[in-house]
């Protein structure tokens, strides 16, 4: 960060250094000069900044116990010499072989699918209108589960489900598209899809023998158990591209809480932008099924916290993505340790614990987005 | 506000707008005096808010056109024709939570970038906006908690704050009571003066006839009548526009056109 004179006009005093600019009340803000001569500034809430600080620190406390507990307990000081690197061979195994790709597969489904339901909710001004619940997760589940139990189509699940997402997706616009992404129409047609691709994921497994069936019941829960090879690392890759572009994003984000009138006024290219966001969110959508299943109500509660503690004037994306994660990491050392041995899937967690949050949602429509 | 550009010109040539199959405006034309407000009236479903929209862009149009400084503004990018040309719709709603100050800084998105998103000129404009529409002592509090008729400063505001010489008000005034319609409209008449060009849609024929230098009066999808309201506002044009009778007074203290006695044809 270089001082410098702000170089406009006459009406800034020559030689106030753009440092004196007075930052909106509650905002740092960073700013410096390119060589080419521009300005560059970037402004941070610190009310955002203290939501993401708070959200990380609550995401490794709980990643850490996530690694230390299970069917064996570790204790604080052998988990930590684990992760240096030391401890004992078997607990070694357990952590870095067994645990550690869970919880990376937990953090980033997590991550996406609360992004991908942040997105969702903006673009439709809703709160209601997640993937899981118009119809998209179960998109993606049915064309996965298809892949898995082979109808003659060979694609990996990442790229099934990937088409299974789009799939739902476009029948949901295709038929609310008079009335566009906004209202409970969609949502109520979102929900028909759903429906309709849950039965049909049904289908499938009803008319396969009882073995297959069984391998393809996560896919009907969602689980962090059964994880096709793979389809993590095609996640990691997605949830980066995802993230940029969603924050590419944030400020005709923004905007898209106002009414198309007013985005539009404001120079938001709203027909083009909408393509995009939907765009990333079926992206999102579909890679987290591919790994985890349509595990529900992650891209409801994640989104809401993040909005709860950052700041109001933007699109919390990031703030959102660590509470997704926090979330899917509680609900499945929830799963794992609660009924231990026996595993619950973290899909009925959240199910379980979404449930309430959602009729609390319903219930209270006072607190609407727009 | 020195910043904002010297009034440009909005033009309207033989334009024509549609809602899907039905017609709204047809062949219009219209110019809209530089550096004056004028008025749009009309009765309910002539097209008047339709109008609007069209000059924003935010309606494409079936046939002819709208010029803006003699460019067609279908040509022109989004971000350029927001930093030229504002708008505010009728019954504008903000997302929850917001502070007046929140919403003004809206207003500079059409000037910012992802890498540029707070600037001296951004401050200016905003603290200007927030003088302009005397919301200082207010610019903290959440839009929730302001009266209506602060709400609707707030969101001229936001329109200031962009800074655009043309600036078009769709209703501003619509369910306020008579005190806060007029601190709409000393706004309005203070933002003309420092040479802004000024549409605004209105249902009140006395407000438009009081506040405004140039008078469209339309009924269904045409101009039947504009220009100096005084001269423009006869007894014959209110029973075109309104299907109403009255007596026509000129007001002792203004000499602007005042409607009484008014009576349905039967």
């Amino acid at each position: 960060m270089s001082l410098f004179p702000a170089a406009r006009d006459g009406v800034t005093p020559k030689g106030s250094p753009l440092v004196d600019l007075p930052s909106p009340g509650g905002y740092w803000r960073l700013a410096w000069r390119w060589p080419s001569g521009g300005e560059a500034s970037l402004l941070f809430s610190r009310r955002s900044a203290l939501a993401h600080f708070g959200l990380l620190l609550a995401l490794l406390a709980a990643s850490a116990v996530y690694l230390a507990l299970g069917s064996v307990h570790l204790a604080p000081q052998a988990l930590g010499a684990v992760l240096l690197g030391e401890g004992d061979a078997v607990a070694r195994f357990m952590v870095v072989e067994l645990r550690l790709p869970r919880l990376v597969a937990a953090c980033l489904t997590g991550a996406a699918f609360a992004v991908a339901g942040c997105l969702m909710q903006t673009l439709a001004r809703n709160r209601l209108a997640t993937p899981g619940i118009i119809g998209i997760d179960n998109g993606a589940t049915a064309f996965a589960v298809a892949s898995v139990v082979g109808l003659g189509v060979s694609l990996a699940p990442p790229a099934m489900a990937l088409v299974g997402a789009a799939t739902a997706a476009a029948i949901t616009f295709g038929l609310t598209a008079g009335g566009g992404s906004r209202g409970y129409r969609f949502i109520v047609a979102g929900i028909g899809v759903g429906a309709v691709f849950g039965a049909i994921t049904q289908l499938l497994l009803a008319r396969v023998d009882m073995d297959t069936a069984n391998a393809a019941y996560p896919w009907t829960v969602g689980t962090l158990n059964a994880r096709p090879p793979g389809a993590l690392l095609v996640l990691a890759m997605g949830l980066a591209v995802g993230l940029v572009m969603a924050l590419r994003l944030s400020r005709a984000l923004s905007l898209m809480r106002f009414s198309d009138a007013i985005a539009q006024g404001l120079g938001s290219m709203v027909g083009r932008r909408r393509w995009q966001v939907l765009a990333v969110a079926v992206l999102l959508t579909g890679l987290a099924v591919a790994v985890a299943g349509p595990v529900g109500m992650v891209g409801l509660i994640g989104p809401e916290v993040a909005r709860s503690l950052a700041c109001r004037r933007g699109v919390p994306i990031i703030a959102s993505a660590l509470a997704g994660a926090l979330v899917m990491v509680l609900a499945d050392l929830v799963g794992r340790v609660l009924l231990a041995p026996v595993e619950l899937p973290v899909g009925i967690v959240t199910a379980v614990v979404g449930g309430p949050w959602l009729l609390w949602i319903l219930l209270c429509p006072q607190r609407s987005l727009a | 506000m020195s910043e904002v550009a010297e009034s440009s010109a909005l033009e309207a040539r033989r334009l024509d707008l549609a809602h899907g199959q039905r017609r709204v405006i047809e062949g219009l034309d219209l110019r809209l005096p530089p550096g004056q407000v004028t008025a749009i009236v009309g009765p309910n479903g002539c097209g008047k808010s339709t109008l609007l929209a069209g000059l924003a862009r935010l309606h494409a149009p079936g046939g002819g056109c709208v010029l803006l400084d003699g460019t067609d503004i279908q040509r022109l990018p989004a971000r350029e024709l927001a930093r030229r040309l504002a708008l505010l719709p009728q019954e504008a709603v903000a997302p929850e939570g917001l502070t007046v100050r929140d919403l003004i800084r809206f207003g500079r998105q059409p000037h910012q970038g992802f890498l540029r998103q707070w600037s001296w000129e951004d401050h200016r404009a905003v603290e200007a906006a927030l003088a302009a529409a005397d919301l200082q002592a207010l610019a903290e509090r959440p839009l929730e908690a302001l009266s209506g008729g602060q709400r609707q400063r707030a969101w001229i505001a936001m329109s200031i704050a962009q800074q655009t010489p043309l600036l078009l008000l769709d209703e501003p005034t619509s369910a306020l009571d008579l005190g806060h319609q007029l601190e709409v409209f000393e706004l309005v008449r203070g933002l003309a003066a420092e040479g802004r060009t000024l549409a605004m849609v209105l249902h009140d024929l006395a407000s438009a006839c009081r506040y405004a230098d140039h008078l469209v009066a339309m009924r269904a999808g045409r101009i039947v009548a504009q220009g100096v309201p005084r001269e423009v506002v006869t007894r014959e044009l209110v029973a075109e526009l309104y299907d109403i009778d009255c007596t026509l007074l000129h007001d002792p203290a203004t000499g602007t056109p005042l409607l009484t006695d008014l009576r349905r044809f039967s």
